[in-house]
């Protein structure tokens, strides 16, 4: 028996458990860039406009840390730029989440046992998911670089593009097969290959927004955005990223034919045999589940706000020579705006939808602890579903004002090393702890279908998606303005520049509250399944 | 109170399946009631909606005297709960677990912890994830153990343990007993409800086929019957209650009932008995006839 065989059964496996999400990923993927185009031209019918949107993009030091240079004021060019960033994270982080939904949660699971069991190799499974993935990132490339050219864009570039964007998800994969064989348990997979993937992106980000070039290409994400698509396609670059995929697969094929099946590479350690006495309550329980990715999260925000608003701070004063961008400053901050402080709201605005996703991560975990079947045991006991709800829901709540807080300081500091002005640092706080009420919406709609459609309960992905695209699309000017006011963040006041109504605070909180309230009491009328 | 359960008429459907047809159960204070039937059958349907994890579509059911649903947190107090199939927190130590659940029920034995540990041979420092199967199941089954409760649920407690384990496991159960608790105990292991149960009830497709002591049971069962005789039996055939009859030369086995021993043996007697035994009907036989005749498309959840 090979160690591929099998390989070819377990890749339509996988086709087949994930007939929806590969079709809905990979058309949303390939349809993303065609609709970023389309609107472009209509937006900048010009090269005048066009260029003066590069222009200010070029000035934007958040603009810049979240998706990089503008290599050329064209439509294409723009594009590129435009879904470059989201594009790399959208295949590389799906890519990867597939990657290892794919091994280290079947082995967690046993079911990889049940297969080893028959005639299976054993590197088939790596081999049929890396196959899968790879061949999905390759089909979604050829759709968008043909959607791309029929809409009348230059072939190289819009294949460039595609296969930039494959290469994101080829490399993100390959980081994929690689944690899953080191650590035993998914979720520390899945945390590991996220930190991975955050870390490049900040230094790419730092790089780009600093203007520290030789920091961009220490990353895979700043490879991919410097193929250059239309913008004198530098090929060459894809070949670079093919060889880091193929050096991480080979590690990860070594991991694997080195380690015994469900283990990983860090050995398990040994818990206590008896607990801390502080251990007797549901919320205790909850904080003991939640404690890991809270302090992960704050310091990966803390670590993030510092480089970022150094970056975007760094050395701008005065340094705005772009009208429009000084218009647009003043029409959101008034007439004596700081652009630091602009950009440096702008910065949290962005990261907050990040804190979004782990105030609905911390919230649907009820719903996961109820699958699994360990609600059963907690509800068994003397606790109620209230009880058992809230305390988890608490610490949904409280866990991303921790990260905010961290954040905002951290943005703070970075603030004030690189402008000398450390006395800004409460009012950049103020301004992260401003989206803690939109947050918490976010997390409202969670525990809304937790409690209401537990089956729906991962769709809350689904709105945070279709948030994030509405906000995309709104700020290019395609949506209607009274539809942009069902996304929460567009309430949130910009305080980094002073403005604080306290109003749409209190209004997003008391939806918070709405939402989440329907969901506990959803959920203590519903059976549990 | 003389019941510590009491359901009646029970029906609880998913979509278009009828998980329970009307199910009917009866537990009596202090007794150790085997709750069997096939995979699929409902008896963890059956438990979830004791415990109020689940509400029934209708029917009624009381648990020590209150309502599963409505008074859940009071009487849980008073109940310990080991699931089918036991999912435990991958970075809690086994240890932890024991404790946590001991406690958010109202308090744990130390003493006895301590003993079920050395008893079920389970490490308690490890972390939930490195568990078997068999050793999250003695996890959940030390916490419910271990605590001062008035009655254990236990839904196919042993379907993960080693034979030696289900030895230990008999010991704990009859202790439990002997110092007065309730036991309901849904399992298809038939000897274990055999050794153990006071009263059995057999659940298939939903509904309650058979309740009753084993000897009531078995009073309602076939005795197999083998012979050796002096003579070439014939005559037998025509037999009344007679079934599965095999003849080799002047040896003869069958089923009979209760109500045609005599028949049988007087005929057998008049034949020359050189050599006869006369087995009491395994619960397995019990089971096996409720089985056999069990519909297609119950299958394992
Ligand atoms: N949450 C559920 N959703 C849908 N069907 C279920 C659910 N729980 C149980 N069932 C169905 O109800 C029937 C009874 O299941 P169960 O009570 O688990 O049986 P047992 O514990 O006796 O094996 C089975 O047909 C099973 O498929
Ligand atoms: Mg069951």
């Amino acid at each position: 028996m090979s160690a591929l065989t099998g390989a070819g059964t377990l890749a339509r496996l996988i086709v087949r458990r994930d007939r929806l999400i590969l079709p809905v990923w990979g058309l949303l993927a390939a349809v993303f860039p065609t609709s970023i185009a389309n609107s472009t031209v209509a937006l900048y019918p010009t090269a005048e406009s066009l260029r003066s949107v590069a222009e200010e993009a070029m000035a934007n030091p958040a603009q810049l840390a979240t998706r990089g240079l503008v290599f050329d004021a064209s439509v294409g060019g723009l594009t590129a730029w435009t879904v470059g960033s989201s594009g790399a994270m959208l295949l590389g982080l799906v890519s990867m989440l597939l990657v290892i939904r794919h091994t280290r949660v079947e082995e967690e699971s046993g079911r990889r046992e049940l297969l080893g069991a028959g005639v299976v190799g054993r590197h088939a499974p790596l081999a049929a998911v890396l196959g899968v993935v790879f061949a999905a990132d390759l089909l979604i490339a050829v759709l968008m670089s043909a959607l791309l050219m029929s809409g009348g864009l230059p072939a190289a570039g819009s294949i460039a593009l595609g296969l930039s964007l494959a290469a994101a998800g080829w490399t993100f994969a390959a980081v994929g097969a690689a944690v899953g064989q080191m650590t035993e348990s998914a979720v520390a997979a899945r945390g590991l290959g996220v930190a991975v993937f955050s870390v490049f992106f900040l230094i790419r980000a730092v790089g780009d927004a600093g203007g520290v070039d030789w920091l961009s290409w220490l990353s895979p994400l700043g490879w991919t955005l410097h193929v250059r698509p239309f913008a004198g396609e530098q090929w060459w670059v894809l070949a670079l990223l093919l060889c880091l995929v193929a050096l991480l697969v080979a590690a990860a094929r070594a991991l694997s034919a080195r380690r015994d099946l469900a283990a990983g590479l860090l050995p398990p350690r040994l818990g206590p045999a008896t607990a801390v006495p502080g251990l007797r309550s549901p919320l205790a329980l909850a904080w003991r589940l939640h404690r890991g990715q809270v302090v992960a999260w704050s310091v990966g925000f803390a670590v993030g706000g510092l480089a970022l608003g150094g970056a975007v701070s760094g050395g701008l004063e005065g340094q705005i020579d772009a009208p429009q961008i000084m218009e647009m400053i003043a029409r959101v901050g008034g007439e004596d705006a700081r652009p630091v402080d602009f950009f440096v709201n702008y910065l949290l605005s962005m990261l907050a939808w990040i804190v979004a996703a782990y105030g609905m991560l911390s919230a649907l975990r009820l719903r996961s602890e109820e699958s699994a079947g360990r609600a059963d045991l907690v509800l068994a006991t003397q606790v109620s579903r209230v009880r058992w709800a809230l305390s988890h829901l608490v610490i949904a709540a409280a866990g991303p004002a921790v990260v905010l807080v961290a954040l905002g300081t951290a943005t703070g500091l970075g603030y004030g090393l690189s402008t000398g002005d450390l006395g800004r640092l409460p009012q950049v706080l103020g301004g992260a702890l401003a989206y803690l009420p939109a947050v918490w919406v976010m997390t409202g709609i969670a525990v809304a279908l937790v409690g209401l459609l537990p089956r729906l309960a991962t769709a809350s992905w689904g709105v945070w998606i279709a948030f994030i695209l509405l906000d995309v699309f709104g700020m290019l000017g395609q949506i209607d303005e009274t539809v942009l006011n069902i996304i929460p963040f567009v309430h949130v006041p910009w305080a980094v520049l002073g403005q604080m109504s306290t109003a749409p605070l209190a209004g997003l909180t008391v939806v918070a509250a709405v939402l989440t309230a329907l969901g506990v009491v959803g959920l203590r009328r519903r059976d549990l399944v | 109170m003389t019941n510590a359960i009491s359901v009646s008429g029970l029906v609880k459907t998913f979509g278009r399946t009828r998980a329970l047809d009307g199910l009917d159960l009866t537990v009596g204070t202090g007794e150790v009631h085997g709750f069997l039937g096939p995979n699929g059958a409902g008896k963890s349907t059956t438990i979830r909606i004791l415990l109020g994890l689940m509400r029934a579509d209708s029917g009624k059911a009381s648990l020590l005297g209150g309502d599963p649903w409505d008074d859940a947190t009071d009487l849980h107090r008073r109940l310990a709960y080991v699931p089918g199939d036991v999912t435990l927190w991958p970075n809690l130590s086994g240890g932890e677990v024991i404790d946590l659940l001991g406690r958010l029920r109202g308090g744990i034995d130390a003493q006895r912890r301590s003993s079920l540990l050395e008893r079920f041979e389970l490490d308690p420092r490890k972390k939930g994830r490195a568990y078997s199967k068999g050793n999250r199941q003695k996890v959940a089954l030390v916490a419910a153990l271990a605590s001062d409760v008035e009655l254990l649920i236990l839904d196919e407690p042993t379907s993960g343990l080693d034979p030696l384990m289900e030895a230990v496991f008999r010991d704990c159960v009859a202790e439990e007993k002997a110092r007065g608790r309730t036991v309901l105990l849904s399992s298809h292991i038939l000897s274990e409800v055999e050794a153990l149960c006071d009263r059995v009830s057999i659940i298939r497709g939903g509904s309650v086929v058979e309740t009753g002591t084993l000897v009531e049971l078995r009073h309602l069962t076939r005795t197999s019957v083998t012979a050796e005789l002096a003579h070439e039996p014939d005559g037998l055939t025509g037999l009344p209650g007679i079934h599965d009859l095999r003849v080799e030369g002047n040896r003869v086995s069958c089923q009979v009932e209760p109500a045609h021993l005599d028949e049988l043996f007087g005929r057998l007697a008049a034949l020359g008995l050189r050599n006869v035994t006369a087995a009491p009907p395994t619960l397995e036989d019990l089971f096996m006839r409720h089985y056999r005749t069990a519909p297609q498309h119950e299958v394992a959840r």
